[in-house]
């Protein structure tokens, strides 16, 4: 007869159960118990921290992959969640291993912004686009990451190409204009989204490069 | 915020009941109106001071140090905090004293020093609200 969850189980446990969160979209990644072969298979599930029952993740049960996507289960960012991982083999089955808490505001990775450039002759201007909440599904609202952190800025890098020359630019709006730079010659931006409370960087954007446009005069003088 | 998060998952571990919560029974509170927000930090630091920090003791004296200088931050903040109170600039409405009373009931549930260590272990809760507050 199957062997009910909750009996002697002496399998080891899987290892290393963790959230993987970027823009709080969150997924449950483990590793296998140590030193069985092929044909495990796992149960997961979830609680919401503070309630109490523990909610089995329907997608996630008798599953051989090593990750779960509890996104939608994990949404609500102003709570904290405990999951927990059950592997099986032969009949025989492990205890469950659980993840620390986990707070979706300050245990997720940030994306740094969409970056849009334009140039004239001597400016360059620079327009982003906060990155946003993970959506359950493409018709959701939209929910920058900036109506969810209070306190959120960008780190602005401006280089120039020619003379290898670096600014840098610390702000708060979603628009930088970068005066009095030299035309005709190419400057490549890169931008870091920066939540101070609590403390979160992205990595920093690809970089988007842009040539300022040829002063007219000079090519008369 | 920096000091916590240092020990956050030591302290969370040492909290092994994970379906009561002492800032977020019956309801979270980022539920709470905004005019009864000053009250409510007030009575939490009060909290923290009196009750939570001073049963927080940890074998490990790296974790004590980071939670006395926690605790250090909650009492210059209730200083400015009691300058407010004293100003009535802190005006506490019926729901702020029932919501602080639910967590008097929740904390007086455990054992004193599963309660503190469970208080402890929320700190991320209770600093994700009221920098939303503020």
């Amino acid at each position: 007869p199957a062997r009910s969850a909750e009996q002697y189980c002496s399998l080891p446990p899987p290892m290393n159960i963790h959230f993987e969160s970027s823009n709080m979209k969150n997924v449950l990644h483990w590793s296998p118990p140590e030193g069985v072969g092929d044909g495990v298979f796992y149960r997961v599930k979830y609680l919401v921290y503070g309630e109490n029952k523990w909610i089995k993740k329907s997608e996630c049960q008798n599953i051989d992959r090593t990750w779960c996507d509890l996104s939608s289960d994990t949404y609500d960012h102003e709570k904290q969640y405990y999951a927990s991982v059950k592997a099986f083999l032969e009949g025989n089955c492990s205890s469950w291993a659980e993840t620390e808490r986990f707070n979706p505001l300050t245990d997720t990775q940030i994306d740094p912004p969409a970056v849009t450039v334009s140039s004239t002759e001597k400016s360059i201007s620079i327009v982003l686009t906060a990155p946003e909440k993970w959506k359950r599904t493409p018709e959701d609202k939209s929910v920058p990451l900036v109506h969810i952190y209070s306190v959120l800025q960008y780190n602005v890098s401006v280089l120039n190409k020619k003379t290898n020359k670096k600014w840098w630019f610390s702000i708060k709006s979603n628009t930088l204009i970068v005066p009095r730079l030299e035309s005709n010659t190419v400057y490549c931006i890169s931008v870091q989204t920066h939540v101070r409370i609590p403390r979160l960087f992205s990595g920093f954007s690809e970089e988007s490069c842009i040539a300022t446009l040829k002063d007219p005069n000079a090519e008369h003088a | 915020r920096t000091g916590f998060t240092a020990i956050k998952a030591n302290i969370q571990a040492r909290d092994t009941v994970r379906t009561t919560s002492i800032l977020s029974f019956p309801y979270s509170l980022h539920r709470v109106n905004s005019e009864d927000t000053c009250c409510i930090i007030h009575h939490l630091l009060k909290f923290y001071v009196d009750m939570v920090f001073k049963h927080c003791e940890t074998e490990d004296s790296w974790v004590n140090r980071k939670i006395s200088s926690i605790a250090n931050s909650f009492l210059s903040i209730k200083k400015n905090f009691r300058h407010c109170h004293q100003q009535s600039l802190c005006r506490c409405g019926e729901e702020a004293t029932q919501k602080y009373k639910q967590i008097l009931t929740n904390y007086s549930q455990l054992n004193v020093k599963n309660a503190a260590m469970k208080s402890l272990g929320e700190l991320d809760i209770l600093l994700d609200w009221m920098e939303k507050a503020y």
